[in-house]
C-alpha cells in the first residue's frame, strides 16, 4: 500500500539529485569558466593599472598592486618620447595597415572574382602559385625582400612596407573571397550580363553588396596583421620616424643606456592593443567566419 | 581597349576579362613572392655582404652550415621549443574548446575572453611578459614572494631552462584562443545524437572522447597542430624581445639566428642559405599537413 | 554617394602619396649625423655649431646596440648618414667595405695630427689611409668606493693591485652586510665585458687574439682561463648582487652610484655622471690590475667619419675639424668632465687637481684596442661568442667547455 507512494517520491528524490546534479556540474563550469577568464585578462589589465599610476609609482620596486593616485603622466610621456613622440608612431602604423587593407580588399576582390567566375588558360597553375605563398612564410625570403624594396628606393617608405603585408594577405583573400563569389548564384550575374553590362559594372554594380561580408573578413585581417607585425617592419624601416608602433615600443624598452621606461612602456602596450581588440569586438563574427573558412575549410 | 576587344568572340573577351581580374594579383606575387624566392636561392650561392662587393661562392654556404655550432643549436633549440610548446597550447585549447562547447548562458563572453590575446601582436605580448617576469618591478615576484612562495626574487629570463618555460607560458596565452576556436568547431560539427546513443550504451567521458571524439575531430586537431608547429619553427619576435637571444644564447630560433646572420654580420648570401634549409623544413611540414588533411576525404 | 566615394579615394590617394619618399629641397646645406647613445658631448657640439654656422646637422641617437644594424642597413639602402661617430672599433669593418671617404690630405694638414689619441687613429686606418679621427676617448678602468674601503678597514690609498688583493677587498667589503656587495660586473652585456673584463687579459700579458689579429688564442692562452677563473670565484663567492648576472647594461653605470657596491669596471663616461647624479658617493679609481701586477685599459670611445656618397664632405669636414680645436675640445669636452682628444690638452684648467681624471686620462697610456674587421661579431654582439663564452664559465662554472666554444666561435668568424 506505500510501495507506490515510496516510489513514486524515491523517484521523485533522484530527479531532484539528478537536477542538483546538473546545476552542481554548472555551477561547477562556470566557476572554472571564470577563474581562467580572470587569469587570461590578468595581463591586459595589470598592464592597465600600472599605465595609470603615477611613473614613479610604475618604476617602484617592489610593485603596488593598486596605485596610489590615477594619472595619465605615462600616456603624456608618451607624447613626446623619442624625437618624435607616439602621434607619430601611431600614423605610421595606420597608414601602413590602411593601405595594407585597401590594397588587399582591391586585389582580393578582383583576383577572387576572376578565379571564380572566369575560365581562362593557366587558371589552376595561378591559383595554385597564389595559394602557395601560404605555404611558405615571408620569414623565409625576407633577405631578397629587402634587396629588391633596397633596390627600388622603397626601403624606409610605409608604402614599401605595406605592399609586402598585401603580398602575404593575398593568398588568403583570394581564397576567401574566391569561396564568397562561389557562394553567389549564377543567375543574378547572367541576367545582368544579358543587359549588357560589363564584368567590371556587374562587379562594382551587383556582386559588391553580396560579398561584403567576405571583404569586411579581408579587411579585419588585413588590419590586425598589419598593425600586429614585427619583424617586417623591424628590418624594412630604418628611420626612427618611420617604426611603426610594435617597434617604437621596443625603443621604450632599449632605450638609452638600456634604462626602461616601464610606465610609458606599458601605456604603449594599451595604446597599441586598442584598435586591434576594438575592431575585433566589434566584427567578432566575421573575424571568427574567416578563420573557419579560410583554415578549415580547406 | 574596346576597339582591340571588338574583334574577339564572347567566349575569348571571357577568357581576357577572368585574365585582367587576377592579374594584379599575380603580379604581386610574382614581384613579391616568386622572384624574391628564387633569388634566395641565387643568392644562396654567394658571398653577398650587405653592402661591398659580392662573389660567387658555390656551396661553401652550405659548408660552413654543418660547422656553425650556434646554427646547430639553433636547429636543436627551435625543435625543442616546438616538442615542448605545442603540447600545452593543444591540451589546454583543447580543455577551453570543451568548456565552452556548449551554448549555456553568457558563454559567448568567455569565447571572447579566451580569444582576446590572439588579437594581439605578439611583438606587443612579449614587451609585456618581459615586464611581469622582471625579478624587481614584475608582478609574478611580487605575488610569489607575498605568498611566501619562493625565498627571494626569481631571475626567470636569466636561466636557460626557466627562460624557456615562462616564455612557453606567455606564448600559450597569446596563441591558445586559436586553437580553443578551431578545435570548438571541430567539436560543434559532431553531431549531439552520436553521444546520446553512447550514453545509452553506458559510455563514460573517456570511452566517448577516444571513441567518438577524437577520431571525428581528426582533421581539426591535425590543423590545429600543423599551424602551431609551423608557427613556432618561424619564432622571432618573442626570443628578440624578452631574451635578446640570451641567456647564455640558448633562445636564439632559427628565423632570429637568420635575422642575426644577414643584418647584424652582413652575411646575407648565408643568411640565404639558411633560409633555403628553414625552407625545406616548412615544405617538409607543409607536406604532411596535405597528406593528413586530404587522407579522409 | 559619388562624392563619399571619391573622398574616400582620395583619402587613400594622400596616405600613398604621404608614405612615399620626399625629395628635400633645400639651397641650405642640411647635413645628417648620427652617434650612437653613449653620453658624449655630441649634442652639445652639434647644438653649438647648429648657432653658429649656415649649415645645420641633425643629430640621430641610435641605441648602442642596434648601430651597426641600422648603419649597414642605411649603407645598404644608399641613405647613410653624412657624418657618422662610429664606436672605434668598428671603424675597419666600415672602412674596408669602402663605407667611408678617405680624409688622409685633410688629417696631414692638421697640425696636431700627432697628438691625437693613437688608438682611435689606428682604428681609424685601413690599408695606411686615414678614414676617421677621434671624437671620444673612453679608456676603462675601475671605480672604488672610498666609504665602503674604510668601513671595510681597507687602505682607500692603496687600492688593490693584483686580482688576490682584488679578491680580498671584494670579500671584506662583502662581509659589511646583507646588501653591501664587493663588486658589479653586468653579465648579460657583451660589450660592457669587453672594455672592463679583456684589460684584466692582457694587464697580465695574455690575449683572447693572436697579436696580427689573425686566430683566436683562447683555448692556447693560459691567461684567458685564469681571468675567466678569477671572475668566475667572484660570481660563486656571490660578491656580486644576484641581478648582476642578467643586467644588459642597463646597471653598468648606475649599480656602483647606489652606494653598496665595493668596486665596479668602468670608463671615463661615467665619471661626470658619478659626480652629477650621486653626489654623496665618495669614490676614487684605479687601473684594471693583472693577476700579480701591471695595468692595462681599454681604449675604447668614439672616432668620427664622412659617410661615402655624402654630397657635403668638405662642409661636413669644416664641422669636424672644428670638434677638434682647442675651443671646443677644452670649453665643451673638458668643462663637461669629458677627455680631450689630443692629448696635450689633457692639462687643461678644468683638469688641474681632480686626480680621478688624471688617473683615467692615463689609463690611456696603458690602453689598447683590438683592430679586426668583426669585432661586432666576437665582441659585442649580444649572441655572440664572446658573452657566450663568459656567461658559461663564469655563471656555469664550465670553463673549459667555454674556451673550447669560445675558441671555436671566434674561429669560425674570423676564418668567414
Amino acid at each position: 500500500m506505500t510501495a507506490p507512494v515510496n516510489l513514486a517520491q524515491t523517484e521523485r528524490s533522484q530527479q531532484e539529485i539528478r537536477r542538483l546534479r546538473r546545476r552542481a556540474l554548472l555551477a561547477l563550469r562556470y566557476l572554472i569558466l571564470i577563474v581562467l577568464a580572470l587569469l587570461f585578462l590578468f595581463p591586459i589589465a595589470w598592464s592597465f593599472v600600472n599605465s595609470i599610476k603615477l611613473p614613479a609609482e610604475a618604476l617602484a620596486v617592489p610593485p603596488t598592486y593598486l596605485p596610489t593616485e590615477i594619472s595619465l603622466q605615462n600616456y603624456e610621456e608618451l607624447t613626446t618620447y623619442g624625437k618624435i613622440g607616439i602621434a607619430q608612431h601611431v600614423y605610421n602604423s595606420t597608414v601602413v595597415a590602411l593601405i595594407t587593407v585597401a590594397g588587399s580588399i582591391v586585389l582580393s576582390t578582383l583576383g577572387g572574382y576572376g578565379f571564380a567566375r572566369f575560365n581562362f588558360p593557366g587558371k589552376n597553375v595561378l591559383f595554385i602559385m597564389v595559394l602557395s605563398t601560404l605555404m611558405i612564410p615571408f620569414q623565409s625570403i625576407l633577405i631578397p625582400l629587402f634587396v629588391m624594396i633596397v633596390q627600388v628606393d622603397l626601403h624606409d617608405t610605409l608604402f614599401g612596407l605595406a605592399l609586402v603585408y598585401i603580398t602575404f594577405q593575398l593568398p588568403f583573400g583570394i581564397f576567401l573571397m574566391r569561396n564568397s563569389f562561389l557562394a553567389v548564384p549564377h543567375e543574378i550575374e547572367e541576367s545582368a550580363l544579358l543587359d549588357g553590362c560589363g564584368s567590371l559594372s556587374i562587379l562594382y554594380r551587383l556582386m559588391l553588396r553580396l560579398v561584403l561580408p567576405g571583404i569586411v573578413t579581408v579587411a579585419i585581417y588585413a588590419f590586425i596583421n598589419s598593425w600586429n607585425e614585427f619583424l617586417a617592419a623591424l628590418i624594412f624601416m630604418s628611420d626612427q620616424d618611420k617604426f611603426t608602433l610594435p617597434v617604437f615600443l621596443t625603443t621604450i624598452r632599449y632605450g638609452i643606456w638600456g634604462d626602461v621606461n616601464w610606465g610609458a612602456l606599458q601605456a604603449g602596450v594599451i595604446v597599441s592593443i586598442i584598435p586591434s581588440l576594438a575592431i575585433f569586438l566589434a566584427l567578432q563574427r566575421y573575424y571568427m567566419d574567416g578563420l573557419m573558412g579560410g583554415a578549415v575549410k580547406n | 581597349m574596346q576597339l582591340t576587344l571588338f574583334n574577339l568572340s564572347w567566349e575569348q573577351r571571357r577568357k581576357l576579362t577572368g585574365l585582367l581580374f587576377v592579374m594584379p594579383t599575380v603580379a604581386f606575387v610574382t614581384i613579391f613572392f616568386i622572384i624574391p624566392l628564387l633569388m634566395t636561392i641565387f643568392m644562396s650561392f654567394h658571398d653577398w655582404p650587405l653592402f661591398g662587393e659580392r662573389a660567387f661562392a658555390g656551396l661553401e654556404n652550405y659548408q660552413e652550415l654543418s660547422k656553425d655550432r650556434q646554427y646547430l643549436k639553433s636547429l636543436d633549440f627551435t625543435f625543442r621549443y616546438t616538442a615542448l610548446v605545442t603540447p600545452p597550447i593543444f591540451i589546454l585549447g583543447f580543455i577551453l574548446a570543451s568548456l565552452v562547447r556548449h551554448n549555456i548562458r553568457y558563454i559567448g563572453i568567455f569565447r571572447t575572453i579566451f580569444f582576446l590575446p590572439v588579437v594581439i601582436g605578439l611583438g606587443v605580448s612579449s614587451l609585456l611578459w618581459v615586464w611581469m617576469l622582471d625579478d624587481r618591478i614584475g608582478v609574478f615576484n611580487k605575488i610569489l614572494l607575498d605568498l611566501n612562495l619562493v625565498p627571494k626574487a626569481q631571475l626567470f629570463l636569466g636561466r636557460p631552462n626557466t627562460a624557456m618555460n615562462v616564455i612557453i607560458l606567455s606564448v600559450v596565452w597569446k596563441t591558445v584562443g586559436f586553437t580553443m576556436i578551431l578545435l570548438l568547431a571541430g567539436l560543434q560539427a559532431i553531431p549531439d545524437e552520436l553521444y546520446e546513443s553512447a550514453e545509452v550504451d553506458g559510455a563514460g567521458y573517456f570511452r566517448k572522447l577516444i571513441y567518438i571524439t577524437l577520431p571525428l575531430m581528426r582533421r581539426f586537431i591535425a590543423l590545429a597542430l600543423i599551424l602551431s608547429v609551423i608557427g613556432s619553427v618561424l619564432s622571432f619576435d618573442q626570443f628578440y624581445i624578452m631574451t635578446r637571444g640570451g641567456p647564455r644564447n640558448s633562445t636564439i630560433s632559427i628565423v632570429f639566428w637568420i635575422f642575426n646572420n644577414s643584418f647584424t654580420y652582413f652575411k646575407m648570401g648565408y643568411g640565404a642559405a639558411m633560409s633555403i634549409v628553414l625552407l625545406g623544413i616548412l615544405v617538409a611540414l607543409t607536406g604532411l599537413q596535405l597528406y593528413v588533411l586530404r587522407e579522409r576525404e | 554617394m559619388i562624392s563619399r566615394k571619391t573622398l574616400l579615394l582620395a583619402v587613400v590617394f594622400v596616405l600613398v602619396l604621404g608614405s612615399l619618399p620626399l625629395a628635400a629641397q633645400d639651397d641650405q646645406i642640411n647635413m645628417t649625423m648620427w652617434v650612437r647613445s653613449i653620453p658624449f658631448q655630441t649634442q652639445a657640439m652639434v647644438d653649438e655649431w647648429n648657432a653658429n654656422n649656415d649649415s645645420q646637422i641633425e643629430l640621430t641617437v641610435i641605441p648602442s646596440g642596434e648601430f651597426v644594424t641600422k648603419m649597414g642597413a642605411a649603407i645598404a639602402a644608399g641613405e647613410p648618414p653624412d657624418i657618422a661617430s662610429i664606436d672605434l672599433i668598428y671603424t675597419p669593418a666600415f672602412a674596408a667595405a669602402g663605407q667611408l671617404v678617405d680624409i688622409t690630405d685633410y688629417v696631414k694638414a692638421l697640425p696636431y695630427a700627432e697628438t691625437l689619441t693613437p688608438a682611435h687613429m689606428e682604428l681609424g686606418m685601413y690599408e695606411g689611409r686615414n678614414y676617421a679621427v677621434p671624437t671620444g676617448v673612453d679608456g676603462s678602468f675601475i671605480v672604488y668606493n672610498i666609504d665602503l674601503f674604510e668601513q671595510a678597514g681597507l687602505d682607500p690609498d692603496n687600492p688593490p693591485s693584483t686580482w688576490d688583493e682584488m679578491l680580498e677587498a671584494m670579500r671584506a667589503i662583502d662581509a659589511l652586510g646583507d646588501d653591501i656587495y664587493g663588486y658589479w660586473f653586468s653579465m648579460n652585456c657583451a660589450g660592457c665585458n669587453a672594455f672592463t673584463f679583456l684589460p684584466f687579459i692582457w694587464a697580465s700579458g695574455g690575449d683572447v687574439l693572436s697579436n696580427d689579429y689573425s686566430e683566436a688564442t683562447i683555448t692556447s692562452d693560459p691567461i684567458v682561463r685564469d681571468a675567466l677563473a678569477f671572475y668566475n670565484t667572484i660570481w660563486e663567492e656571490g660578491l656580486v648582487p644576484e641581478g648582476a648576472s642578467i643586467d644588459n647594461g642597463s646597471n653598468f653605470v648606475s649599480a656602483f652610484g647606489a652606494g653598496n657596491i665595493g668596486m665596479s669596471g668602468t670608463g671615463n663616461f661615467a665619471i661626470a655622471g658619478y659626480t652629477n647624479d650621486f653626489p654623496d658617493l665618495n669614490f676614487g679609481v684605479f687601473h684594471i690590475p693583472g693577476q700579480e701586477g701591471g695595468a692595462a685599459s681599454f681604449g675604447g670611445g668614439d672616432v668620427i667619419a664622412i659617410a661615402s656618397g655624402s654630397e657635403h664632405v668638405e662642409e661636413a669636414w669644416r664641422f669636424i675639424e672644428w670638434t677638434m680645436s682647442d675651443e671646443a675640445q677644452i670649453e665643451i669636452y673638458a668643462a663637461n668632465g669629458q677627455i680631450p682628444v689630443r692629448l696635450e690638452l689633457v692639462d687643461n684648467p678644468y683638469f688641474e687637481g681632480d686626480e680621478r681624471q688624471l688617473t683615467a686620462a692615463s689609463a690611456l697610456a696603458v690602453g689598447h684596442t683590438p683592430y679586426t674587421t668583426v669585432y661586432n661579431d666576437l665582441f659585442n654582439d649580444p649572441n655572440g661568442p664572446w658573452l657566450e663564452m663568459l656567461q658559461v664559465a663564469i655563471l656555469d662554472g664550465d670553463i673549459d667547455g667555454a674556451l673550447e666554444l669560445g675558441q671555436e666561435r671566434f674561429t669560425q668568424i674570423m676564418g668567414g
